[in-house]
């Protein structure tokens, strides 16, 4: 494992505005847990009636992520990769403040601005320009901001009279462009990506590939969860490596793509037919 | 982030409450949202009423020998304090559930979609709360210096309001047949509170514990009492809110604990 230290001094990229105060991300030891028995009871009718089934063993938990430390400061533009169920998206939802974790310390300076499951957080009865209000206010955008930019929103969203409906009659698509259109509106300062980049038709993905480009160069912070090793190459200088909730490497990003790519080989290899993940499973049983 | 366990509670409601500017807007917008697909917007709150307030007031009066001109303020005030306690539970109690896309996709204190219910139930309320002044101004009842009594009442209720949400939308999330339970629960207390029969009716025949053990006649009646005869409520109703109000926010404080910070999970 490559120490974050010596990653900050090789790539030494700073972009320092006097004004704001730097942002930073720290992650000391952080655990993660999920308690994943499918039989906990859901319902108060079912809790009450419990103590007639037989006994079970008592509630599973999987680490989502375990000890993990990570350092990020500000100028960094991180990439995160690892196979399905590695812990990606549960990091940058830490670091979101989406989830807490069960042991460790979790440290975040400067504003976060998450990008990641567009298709939830809509409310379905209000028009597509108090959807708008509503998700960029939540962003953490002043009003009168978000009045000031409420047309630039709305003609990139290309939703136009649409915008006078309630969003419950858009479809999946419309309020793709209307979520990603308001959150992408928002100057993040440190900015979670979960690999956005395959929304709406072919004309909308050109048009928000580029406004991605652009807020990625603005923010202080940008951490990047993809499978796509060739965007993570063209944006982000290190990249960290998860492998079932734990880091297997930290450092520049061609380093880490090919300890990766070696990993997934040899680990494919070993049981010819399966994903790599689950070849990792079955090694550990 | 090291913090003892008590101060973490305590913080996942102040530091929502510090985002007031985020909350308040979006609750008044989701008020706004409400009427404004309706032809008569806003007005339909009062037409909902007063169709209630006719319908019931005819009858009951006629049922329970009462005289409309104490029956119908008296009902008035009544339905619309009962209303806001139901919507504090059942409309309250799915602020998490109904803001599951922003609580797995923003990383606010989610105490804000507590806060949010809040402001458009409680505004909701004191809208209905002319209704009662126009059928108090059609009877001519009086008011003096005692009426201002109300206020206090309505404070406090105000607070049990937002500790209703608080225990509800934590509990519905958690167990997804509360909101079933609480309304099938709320039916039957509606006959069992005096909201459509005076409290003197059921004391004249003995069965007085029916209206002493129910907190929702304590919590009407602190708010009614000084609104019909300008004089405060008797000191039992304070007190029993009171304790009624120390009770909940200890639930609340207890749910907030054991689930605040899983909330992502269980959503």
């Amino acid at each position: 494992m490559v120490s974050h230290e010596k990653i900050q001094s090789e790539n030494g990229v700073f972009v320092v505005s006097d004004s704001k105060k730097m942002a930073f991300i720290s992650l000391n030891n952080v655990d993660v847990e999920f308690h994943v028995d499918a039989d906990v009871p859901r319902t108060l009718k079912s809790t009450a009636f419990q103590f007639m089934r037989p006994k079970r063993r008592s509630p599973r938990s999987i680490h989502a992520l375990k000890s993990l430390l990570l350092t990020v400061r500000d100028g960094e533009r991180v990439g995160v990769i690892g196979p399905n169920g590695a812990g990606k998206s549960t990091l940058l939802k830490l670091i979101a403040g989406i989830y807490y974790p069960k042991a460790g310390d979790v440290e975040v300076e400067g504003h976060v601005c998450p990008l990641f499951e567009f298709a939830t957080g809509f409310e379905m009865e209000a028009t597509g320009w108090d959807n708008i209000r509503t998700r960029c206010l939540l962003l953490g955008m002043p009003p009168k901001e978000i009045e000031e930019k409420m047309g630039e929103i709305a003609d990139f969203s290309g939703l136009e009279e649409f915008l006078d409906v309630p969003v419950r009659y858009y479809s999946s698509g419309m309020l793709l462009r209307l979520a990603f259109a308001s959150s992408t509106a928002v100057e993040p300062e440190i900015l979670l990506l979960d690999e956005v980049m395959g929304a709406g038709d072919a004309a909308f993905m050109d048009k928000a590939k580029k406004r991605m480009d652009g807020l990625m160069k603005r923010a202080s912070i940008v951490i990047f969860v993809s499978h796509s090793l060739d965007l993570l190459s063209t944006f982000c200088g290190r990249t960290v490596w998860l492998h079932q909730g734990r880091k297997m490497g930290d450092g520049a990003t061609q380093e880490i793509i090919k300890s990766y790519k070696d990993f997934v080989k040899v680990s494919q290899s070993l049981s010819s037919d399966n994903s790599p993940a689950e070849a990792h499973i079955r090694q550990e049983d | 982030m090291l913090q003892s366990n008590g101060n973490k509670t305590m913080r996942a409601v102040t530091e929502a409450a510090r985002l007031w500017h985020i909350w308040l807007r979006i609750g008044l917008q989701d008020l706004r949202t409400r009427y404004r697909r309706s032809v008569i917007g806003v007005g339909w709150i009062f037409l909902n009423m007063a169709v209630l307030i006719i319908a019931i007031g005819v009858i009951y009066s006629n049922l329970l020998g009462q005289e409309l001109r104490t029956f119908l303020p008296f009902l008035t005030i009544g339905l619309i304090l009962w209303g806001y306690l139901t919507s504090s539970i059942v409309e309250g109690g799915n602020a998490f559930v109904n803001s599951e896309g922003y609580i797995k996709q923003i990383g606010l204190p989610i105490y804000i979609y507590v806060f949010r219910y809040f402001v458009s139930i409680t505004v909701t309320m004191l809208m209905n709360i002319p209704a009662f002044f126009l059928v108090a101004f059609i009877y001519s009842t009086k008011f003096r210096l005692g009426t201002l009594w109300a206020l206090c009442g309505l404070s406090m209720l105000t607070v049990v309001g937002f500790l209703m949400i608080a225990i509800f939308s934590h509990l519905n999330a958690r167990f997804r047949d509360t909101g079933h339970m609480a309304s099938l629960g709320l039916q039957v207390m509606f006959f069992v509170t005096p909201v459509i029969w005076p409290p003197d009716i059921i004391r004249s025949r003995g069965l007085n514990w029916i209206v002493e053990f129910n907190p929702f006649f304590h919590l009407i009646e602190i708010v009614r009492r000084p609104l019909l005869n300008s004089e405060s409520a008797e000191i039992m109703n304070y007190l029993v809110v009171f304790i009624l109000i120390g009770a909940l926010a200890l639930g609340a404080w207890f749910l907030t604990k054991k689930y605040n910070q899983r909330m992502a999970y269980l959503l």
